[in-house]
């Protein structure tokens, strides 16, 4: 992939990057969930989407399954907690328009590092003797330890075709920096996709920014498609350092995904109602004011106590000093 | 309950008792969280907190965590992992206590967090979030510590959709299938606290304040055994109180 300037609009990320009949990794847990990238994608149609994922908060893949973009999911939670429920995916799973396959947290994040290191399955402990095994052959199965021939479970090795996440930093190029969480399980869902990886971040700076700093570069730009910059891209769900979570919205929120008739209106004013992520936030200023969006300013004062040095050795300094020796080495 | 404390501060002091200082605890979502902030400003000092968002940390978080990846987690943690390094502690077999939380639960301690109806004929059944890290957590922490409702219908003879092991069919269950941790050890419910027998069936050991052993099995779906020494849980004290409301001050998981 060429080393390039990636960046583009929300609009055209989409557009450019996600097919119908994608399967997709949703990035994000309780914090960091791609909202803005979620919205867009109701707002352009995308039908028959596999969704791959952990664990995801705050009632975005409810949407997703309520606007009829998503038609499998393989994870191990869903829902929105301020509601307690994933009322949307409840309904689709009853209707038959969504096939869910279960898996546990690391169950689901093994099959994750299996795509990661580019296996075919991998062991993970947990999962067996339940149902989420007699439910999910197509994810995991038990077998005997061919060294112990102990039971084990092992899980098929998941792939995305792209993944859709949300980072407080990107540069240009596609270089995806976090802090604070190294993304619960998006380096091994972006890093594992056979595309690659479309990234909304509160801020785009320059590569030499990130160059200074890689420790904390959690996808390198070879594997990054699209760079949007997209302040508030992850809300309601909190981005570190940035914004905490909106309890307050969540719980609006659920409250339209709970009533399959009244979730219309949350779509048509806030997604459908809205062209970009930014028309979203000004109509979260114009509904709820300046103050609600204060609100969620995080505790700052956080930042790191310890001046670090990159610096590096020049091997250039041995030219011409003698080999080392002694008596010892002589006899 | 005429008592001056509500019953999840009841059961959150009850259940912060059962962890042990110097102690490597898991903590999912909800009144865990809750639990394991008091549990470290009391009389754990030395525990160790993990979650699945990846947060180590040996001292307390300076706000309520709503979530397992929230930044009050990470804030002043001693590592900031992902959901990688304390999962991976788990499978080693690092972890003291898995302490979880559930909708339904056998007399086996089996517990299901995925949905009640026949998950085979999909329009039957009601969705809830699924396992998340409960059934990594049960499998494989040394002990497991439960935190739930109690009512006929989530204390069951079987669950509908088995999530999380328990004992599974009883004893040597576990073994057969290669699981690395003991099972469960405790469950605090809303009506009183339970262990587990040498047949590994549930055994109510405390009733809360208010409550008797006939209440209680008016609240079981099976056949609940009672220790001969059974006693009414001990209620929270001032000081106790006080330290946790500082800790959910504005009552999100406590109410």
């Amino acid at each position: 992939m060429a080393v390039s300037d990636k960046r583009m609009t929300l609009k055209e990320a989409v557009s450019k990057f996600i097919n119908d009949g994608d399967t997709v990794y949703y990035g994000g847990f309780q914090i960091h969930v791609p909202m803005a990238l979620t919205h867009e994608i109701i707002r352009q149609k995308k039908k028959n989407l596999h969704i791959i994922n952990a664990s995801t908060d705050v009632g975005g893949l409810d949407l997703l399954v309520a606007a009829g973009c998503v038609s499998e999911m393989h994870l191990a939670w869903a829902m929105n907690w301020y509601v307690k429920a994933p009322y949307a995916i409840r309904r689709a799973f009853q209707s038959g328009e969504l096939q869910r396959f279960d898996l546990s947290n690391f169950g689901a994040t093994s099959a994750l590092i299996a795509g990661f290191l580019g296996i075919p399955f991998i062991p993970v402990r947990g999962n067996i003797g339940t149902d989420m095994i007699k439910h999910n052959q197509h994810d995991a199965k038990v077998i005997d330890d061919p060294f112990t021939g102990e039971k084990i479970t092992v899980v098929r090795a998941w792939r995305a075709d792209v993944a859709i996440i949300h980072a407080q930093r990107v540069d240009t190029l596609g270089n995806v920096v976090t802090w604070g969480t190294r993304g619960v399980t998006d380096e091994f869902g972006t890093m594992g996709t056979k595309r690659g990886v479309i990234v909304t971040a509160e801020e785009v700076v320059e590569p030499e920014m990130v160059r200074s700093d890689p420790d904390r570069t959690l996808v390198p730009y070879f594997k990054t498609l699209a760079v949007v910059h997209c302040p508030w891209g992850a809300h309601p769900s909190a981005c570190r350092g940035y914004y905490g979570l909106d309890i307050r919205f969540c719980q609006y929120q659920g409250k339209y995904e709970r009533n399959k008739d009244l979730l219309p209106h949350f779509m048509n004013e806030w997604i459908h109602g809205c062209e970009d992520h930014a028309a979203y936030i000004n109509k979260y200023i114009q509904k709820f004011g300046q103050e609600g969006l204060d609100r969620l300013k995080p505790v700052l004062g956080f930042k790191p106590k310890m001046d670090i040095d990159y610096g590096y050795h020049d091997p250039g300094v041995w030219k011409g000093v003698p080999q080392y020796t002694d008596e010892h080495i002589k006899a | 309950m005429s008592a001056n404390y509500k019953l999840t501060e009841l059961m959150v002091v009850r259940c912060a008792k059962e962890i042990t200082d110097g102690e490597v605890v898991f903590a999912g979502v909800g009144l865990p969280l809750v639990v394991v902030g008091f549990a470290m400003v009391t009389h754990a000092p030395n525990m160790i907190l993990f979650t699945e968002g990846g947060s180590i940390r040996a001292t307390a978080p300076a706000g309520l965590a709503i979530t397992v990846d929230d930044p009050a987690l990470f804030a002043n943690g001693d590592a900031t992992f992902g959901m990688l390094a304390t999962m991976a502690a788990l499978q080693r077999g690092e972890v003291d206590v898995a302490f979880i939380g559930g909708a339904q639960i056998d007399k086996y301690g089996n517990i299901n967090s995925t949905g009640v109806g026949d998950w085979t004929k999909s329009d039957s059944f009601t969705y809830f979030a699924g396992s998340g890290g409960a059934n990594d957590m049960a499998t494989s922490g040394k002990r497991v510590l439960a935190i739930m409702p109690q009512d006929p219908k989530k204390f069951v003879e079987k669950v509908d959709y088995l999530t999380t092991p328990g004992y599974l069919d009883g004893p040597g269950s576990r073994e057969k299938l290669g699981m690395i941790g003991g099972g469960p050890s405790c469950v605090v419910s809303t009506m009183g606290v339970y262990r587990f027998d040498e047949n590994k069936e549930m055994m109510l050991v405390e009733y809360f304040p208010g409550q008797s052993v006939e209440k209680v099995k008016a609240n079981c779906s099976f056949d609940l055994k009672v220790a001969p020494d059974v006693k009414e849980t001990v209620p929270p004290t001032e000081d106790e109180l006080v330290i946790l409301r500082n800790i959910d001050p504005t009552g999100f998981y406590l109410g």
